[in-house]
């Protein structure tokens, strides 16, 4: 045992020459000078706010590292059931808020969640995952049912978690397809649907009852549905076509752009002629537009604004181009030019970009004038879509066109909840993703009789309006981790080195015309191996013992028996090495409570 | 066995001679060769010596010390502005009273940028209790490692032995290198009073308060008075076994002399030659080398001055404000007592300009023909 008293000598002669103790000097609590103090907690990766499903993407990465591909498809499924797909149609907002984009360009997160998925799927690995998974659906099943109106990617999304937490879950699809919009809106060439078939079984496999070709409203009364369960999760989605409203727009040969699309996707015929007009500037028109030019069309879209104001996918606009799509600009429809009830082409007129509107964007004014005239043998439609509200029952509110919800996705009608395009969020999957999560959650705590919002603090990750699904079931209470995002200022940049950005590599375009074959052919395991070492790993520890070597203290140690660090607060003083020597904000450092 | 070696080598055989566990240097011209052959050794494992190779020569001391603190027998050599970035550590040596010992070549700081010889880069150091000693030939060089570790762990002291840059360190001279049983039976292997052990732990660097601390200086100071006689005693038991030997000073012809000439390094060679054509002249000069700055030999010097009329001193080195360092040093040990010589200071050589026999004359001619100097130096074979 060590003596661990100050040191205390009478005479000059006692001492040693050597400065020296004898004894410890742990007596010295040096940690009393400190007024600021080293707080090792771990972050939030703005990727992971950023992205709508919450998936834990740095923790993932971090898997990935250590190639163990199947815990990170399972660390994926935790908040998202749709890796396959988000790995190939996403609009990935994860990248945007990379902050490797700030110093080289951003990881290929996208990219990474597909290779996790393949592998998942390619070596059956995913599967049993989801076997444990059901095992324990089938212990913890409970006797309440839910029903879920669609079978979208908000739909499923809800259904999941729900049967991963023991409910009896019923999904009512109206088409004979299970999918949604992922089997009948989105091409092959973006989503292979015997891979969304492998997904979707995935996740009907833990138990999930499908019903197909089953209208609400038509088939059996909502109400009865309503009767039938404990909660309903609305989820149909917005796939009513938006009419152009010119003359001629009900000319045979004008096509909704959806309706184009489910047709092409289930395989049924499609009359066009040699010229394609695709009206519109979203992803739908993008899709319209390469469906049509796999059809061995001649295609030109037309929008209102520039390419600036595009909703669609930059990349899908330039992949659009470089099939031989022909964009024009500031050009609108004025009127369908027939002759003997044949459509021989469009009436257009020249736009201008005027003030900024509501949403930030310029509004296009007609130009006096300027009409002109374009080829068309075919005209399809891809202006928006509208959500059907005609099966549901008068009384629910609904406000600009969608479902009101409040912060939870509770409807005005008790134990009707909503999600996906039909209630007022931006329409992406993987929005639909995130809503038909957070419809879960609340259908749980609905179901239990406890209150959502208690929760949600604890659950949400950063505030971009995502949550965790691994936060709720693990009662992660103090939610500390999600409430601090880190920022690019926060990274250390002398331990990361500009590198290459992991390329995806393409099928060519002239082969990629030829039919409907995926185009992306994902990221080789080499590449992808790359490009997850180039993650920060924000706000992650990875144990690189840089605190623990920079410390001049020796008050940052190993924590025992398990990773990461604890503090000598003692004899810490606060210099704050540690915290400026973490590469990834890790360590941070916060005000002394005296 | 004699061989023609440079000064630089001459340490580099000292060090390999003297057992040294733990080498930790940085490379700096002109000291370069001093770690380049010692790597070598190492490399080639003729010496059982672990070689650290730094990014600095503050983490070269840093390592020295850790290595000390251990219990190793350490070396490090540098110059210049290599030793001034080591100067927080120097103080932490001694104050640590850990025996290292340092080799530098005396070198001209910069800016102007300049890497011939000049013994400020050292002289500056005079504060941080460390000892020094000031050589003249490759053979004294090659003694005074040996000589270096018996003192400094005698003492619990860190040692600087210094030499000037080219003169000695590029310049080949004949060496007589004993073989390791001789220097065997002069240097000991070291045998710390305390040191890092996990069998028997103590806290090295701790803190002290206000009532120990001048204390802890004061057992400094205690062990730096002692220096004087463990030098001469170590250099009497090297004389018993090499059959040679340097005292703390030199004189030469000091007897019978008008004037003393007071200087070191390799100006002392110079001078020496210059006083034997002096004599034959009819002109009599003596001089006193110093070779051991730190402790500065205040008494050794009074006792070798006392009598004479006029001494004149030979720096080359500069403390602006001041004058030549040694001069001033020269002037406190004298300051006070009765029949001592007026002090002519000159400044000579800076940034390697050569001292030749032409400028120690004029420096002679000068002293005789004048009552005293000027304050602050008179500054020999000046270009303005």
């Amino acid at each position: 045992m060590i003596d661990s008293r100050p040191v205390s000598y009478k005479k000059v002669s006692d001492m040693p020459e050597m400065p020296a103790a004898f004894n410890s000097i742990s007596w010295n609590k040096t940690g009393t000078w400190r007024y600021i103090k080293p707080r090792y907690q771990d972050k939030l990766a703005p990727c992971r706010e950023g992205c709508p499903a919450g998936e834990d993407i740095e923790k993932y990465i971090e898997l990935i590292k250590e190639e163990r591909y199947v815990e990170a498809y399972m660390l994926i499924m935790e908040e998202n059931p749709f890796p396959s797909v988000c790995g190939r149609v996403c609009y990935h907002p994860c990248e945007d808020n990379c902050n490797r984009r700030n110093f080289d360009r951003e990881v290929s997160i996208n990219s990474l969640e597909r290779l996790v998925a393949d592998f998942a799927r390619t070596t059956k690995k995913g599967e049993a995952f989801l076997a444990k998974e059901r095992q324990a659906n089938v212990r913890n099943k409970m006797k309440r049912k839910v029903a879920i109106v669609g079978s979208g990617p908000a739909g499923l999304t809800c259904a999941f978690h729900l049967a991963r937490i023991g409910y009896n879950v019923t999904v009512y699809e109206a088409l004979s397809e299970i999918g949604g919009i992922l089997a009948v809106g989105i091409p092959d060439y973006r989503l292979p649907k015997d891979i969304l078939k492998w997904e979707i079984n995935q996740i009907l496999s833990l138990g999930v009852e499908v019903k197909t070709n089953l209208k609400i409203g038509k088939d059996i009364e909502f109400e009865k549905i309503r009767r039938g369960h404990d909660c309903v999760f609305l989820a149909t989605g917005a796939h009513k076509n938006r009419k152009l409203g010119i003359p001629g727009d009900d000319l045979p040969g004008v096509y909704s752009g959806l309706d184009f699309l489910r047709r092409v996707n289930t395989g049924q015929r499609v009359e066009l002629g040699e010229f394609v007009a695709v009206i519109g500037g979203g992803n739908t028109a993008i899709d319209v537009a390469r469906s049509a030019l796999r059809l061995k069309k001649k295609v030109k879209i037309l929008y209102r604004r520039t390419k600036n104001e595009m909703p669609a996918n930059e990349e899908e606009i330039s992949e659009a181009e470089r099939e031989g799509a022909i964009l024009e600009f500031l050009a609108a429809p004025v009127r369908v030019i027939e002759e003997n009830g044949r459509i021989i082409g469009m009436e257009c007129v020249r736009m201008r970009l005027g003030n900024v509107d509501s949403g930030g964007r310029r509004t296009p004014v007609p130009v006096k004038e300027s009409n002109f005239i374009i080829e068309a043998d075919n005209i399809i439609t891809a202006t928006g879509e509208e959500t059907d509200f005609s099966y549901l029952p008068e009384d629910i509110r609904i406000n600009e066109g969608a479902v009101e919800i409040d912060m939870v996705g509770a409807t005005s009608i008790n134990g009707v909840f909503a999600g996906g395009d039909i209630i007022d969020q931006p329409r992406t999957v993987v929005h639909a993703i995130g809503s038909g999560k957070r419809g879960a959650i609340a259908i749980d705590c609905f179901i239990k009789g406890k209150n959502p919002l208690a929760f949600m603090e604890d659950i949400e990750l950063g505030s971009k309006g995502s949550v965790s699904m691994r936060c709720y079931t693990d009662g992660a209470g103090d939610n500390e981790k999600n409430r601090t995002i880190v920022g690019f200022e926060n990274i250390n940049l002398d331990y990361f080195e500009v590198s290459e950005r992991g390329r995806m590599p393409y099928v060519s375009v002239k082969n990629r015309l030829k039919g409907f074959k995926e185009v992306k052919l994902g990221l080789s395991r080499e590449i992808a191996l790359r490009d997850a070492e180039r993650c920060f790993s924000c706000g992650s520890c990875t144990c690189c013992d840089n605190c623990y070597i920079f410390c001049p203290d020796i008050s940052v140690l190993r924590k025992e028996g398990e990773e990461g660090y604890i503090f000598d607060y003692d004899h810490c003083k606060g210099c704050g090495i540690c915290a400026e020597e973490c590469p990834r904000y890790v360590i941070s450092m916060e005000e002394e409570e005296r | 066995m004699k061989k023609l070696i440079m000064g630089n080598h001459a340490v580099s055989f000292g060090v390999m001679l003297s057992r040294v566990d733990v080498i930790a240097a940085y490379p700096i011209t002109p000291q370069t060769q001093v770690v380049e052959l010692l790597s070598e050794m190492c490399a080639d494992k003729k010496i059982n010596t672990r070689f650290l190779k730094v990014e600095s020569e503050h983490s070269a001391m840093a390592s020295c010390i850790g290595a000390s603190t251990a219990g190793a027998r350490t070396f490090t050599a540098t110059s210049s502005q290599g030793l001034l970035l080591m100067h927080e550590l120097l103080h932490w040596a001694a104050g640590a009273r850990l025996p290292i010992v340092m080799a530098n070549v005396n070198r001209a700081l910069g800016p102007a940028w300049n890497i011939w010889t000049e013994e400020t880069d050292s002289l500056a150091q005079r504060d941080t209790g460390w000892i020094q000693m000031y050589c003249e030939s490759n053979q004294e060089i090659l003694d005074t490692v040996f000589q270096a570790y018996k003192i400094a762990e005698k003492t619990l002291l860190p040692l600087m032995l210094a030499y000037d840059g080219f003169y000695l360190s590029h310049t080949l001279e004949p060496v007589d290198i004993p073989d390791q049983k001789t220097v065997d039976s002069f240097l000991p292997g070291y045998e710390p009073q305390i040191k890092v052990d996990v069998d028997n732990p103590n806290a090295f660097g701790s803190i002290a308060y206000p009532e120990h601390y001048m204390e802890m200086r004061y057992l400094i100071k205690k062990a730096m008075d002692g220096v004087r006689d463990v030098a001469v005693k170590v250099n009497d038991e090297f004389r018993d076994i090499f059959k040679r030997g340097y005292g703390i000073i030199e004189k030469y012809k000091t007897e019978d002399a008008r004037v003393l000439l007071i200087t070191t390094g390799t100006a002392a060679s110079t001078t020496r030659i210059v006083i034997d054509n002096l004599r034959k002249r009819g002109n009599k000069i003596g001089m006193i080398r110093i070779k051991m700055f730190r402790p500065f030999p205040s008494q050794e010097i009074r006792d070798a001055v006392r009598g004479y009329d006029k001494i004149a001193v030979i720096d080359r080195n500069m403390s602006f404000g001041v004058g030549g360092i040694f001069a001033q040093e020269i002037r406190a040990a004298l300051s006070g007592y009765s029949n001592m010589p007026v002090v002519f200071e000159f400044i000579a050589g800076l940034g390697g300009r050569d001292i030749t026999p032409n400028t120690i004359e004029e420096i002679t001619k000068y002293t005789l023909n004048h009552e005293r100097g000027e304050e602050g130096g008179i500054w020999a074979g000046l270009k303005i």
